[in-house]
């Protein structure tokens, strides 16, 4: 399922550096059999699926009872539209917060409640540092740890992301906030 | 192509985001376009100027930005845009002649400042005067020569495909 060729992208493109990161981050924490939760994303699909709905309740109502008697269905849709694009602003802004991945660590055995892993990454414009941000989340307790790293040490000079050495600094983040619990 | 690798990892989820992020840009612009049309209470609240008929007023590719208050009315000298039944496309023309009832009901006769003679030769055969339903709107303001870019649009029809289609596509691939 997932492609193993390594993620090429053009070296001048800070956006796609940060998605290949993201991407590569991503994959390191699903190899350790967590769990994807979708919620954060699905939330934000089903926002965006009702505006671009109300657009179309508005253009074919506009199209079927030409204006003006379109008029008061129009106000409602125009408006209604605008204030779902504030929410989802309000959404980006408040809940998803650069967070790229939501995962679930299952206990093994099945009794305790899943412990919520969160990735989240920033990267400054024109800045070459890119930030990978973990949270766990176990039961009551939050530890976060993130680390700074410049993309020239990640990916080659073709522009190709060097797996084997992002991943060890991936792990070694998780590690470094994984729940003592576990047997060492 | 990198491109294309780019793609190729995306799942389902995220496939779905780009065609909603595609869908959303034009929903917005339509329901900017709807907003406006309920605003101003013009069926069409920007239009282009397509002949030199009202030269030196305005010129062929000016940007017109109208109002269609019914509560405004319309007087003579004030430049209209107004439709003729039969027609797709409304004409810019001045009012030169008006005939108002007690109840409000107005008959006019419109004339391009350039043009040597009245509308009454585009209007509908039969037809004598403009009535207040056939005004799309009353110009407002504009904005000189933008408009041309929607003259060449409707020129050469190809150029609207592929500049649109472009957008379309930059917009499917690109991701965030």
């Amino acid at each position: 399922m997932e492609e193993d060729k390594p993620i090429k992208i053009d070296k001048w493109d800070q956006n796609a550096a940060r998605i290949a990161l993201d991407d590569a981050a991503k994959k390191a924490i699903l190899e350790l059999d967590y769990v994807e939760n979708f919620h954060l994303i699905d939330t934000r699909l089903v926002i965006c699926t009702t505006a671009v709905l109300v657009a179309l309740v508005a253009l074919l109502w506009d199209f079927l009872y030409p204006f003006p008697e379109s008029r008061p269905v129009l106000i409602l849709c125009v408006v209604s539209y605008f204030l779902l694009m504030g929410l989802l602003t309000l959404y980006a802004n408040f809940c998803e917060k650069n967070i790229f991945l939501v995962a679930h660590q299952k206990d093994p055995v099945g009794t305790e409640p899943d412990i919520v892993w969160t990735l989240a990454s920033t990267m400054i414009r024109f800045d070459k540092n890119y930030t990978l941000t973990v949270t766990v989340k176990d039961n009551s307790e939050q530890r976060t740890a993130s680390f700074t790293k410049c993309v020239g040490e990640v990916f080659d000079e073709n522009g190709v992301l060097l797996f084997e050495k992002f991943q060890p600094m991936v792990m070694g983040l998780h590690n470094s906030i994984v729940s003592g619990k576990k047997a060492q | 192509m990198d491109i294309f690798s780019d793609l190729r990892r995306l799942n389902k989820r995220q496939v779905y985001f780009q065609v909603l992020n595609f869908a959303m840009i034009i929903s917005s612009a339509l329901m900017i376009w709807k907003g406006l049309m309920v605003t101003t209470g013009s069926e069409s609240p920007i239009v282009v100027v397509l002949s030199g008929s009202m030269e030196p007023a305005f010129y062929r590719g000016d940007l017109l930005f109208l109002t269609n208050y019914r509560a405004d009315p319309v007087r003579a000298g004030e430049i209209v845009v107004f439709k003729i039944e039969g027609r797709e496309i409304p004409i810019v023309h001045r009012v030169i002649k008006l005939h108002e009832k007690a109840d409000g009901k107005v008959k006019f006769l419109t004339k391009g400042d350039n043009n040597e003679v009245d509308d009454r030769g585009l209007y509908k055969p039969g037809q004598l005067w403009v009535e207040r339903d056939h005004v799309v709107g009353r110009a407002r303001g504009f904005v000189p020569y933008v408009g041309i870019v929607t003259i060449l649009m409707n020129d050469y029809p190809k150029l609207k495909y592929a500049v649109l289609g472009l957008l379309g596509l930059f917009v499917l691939i690109h991701r965030e």
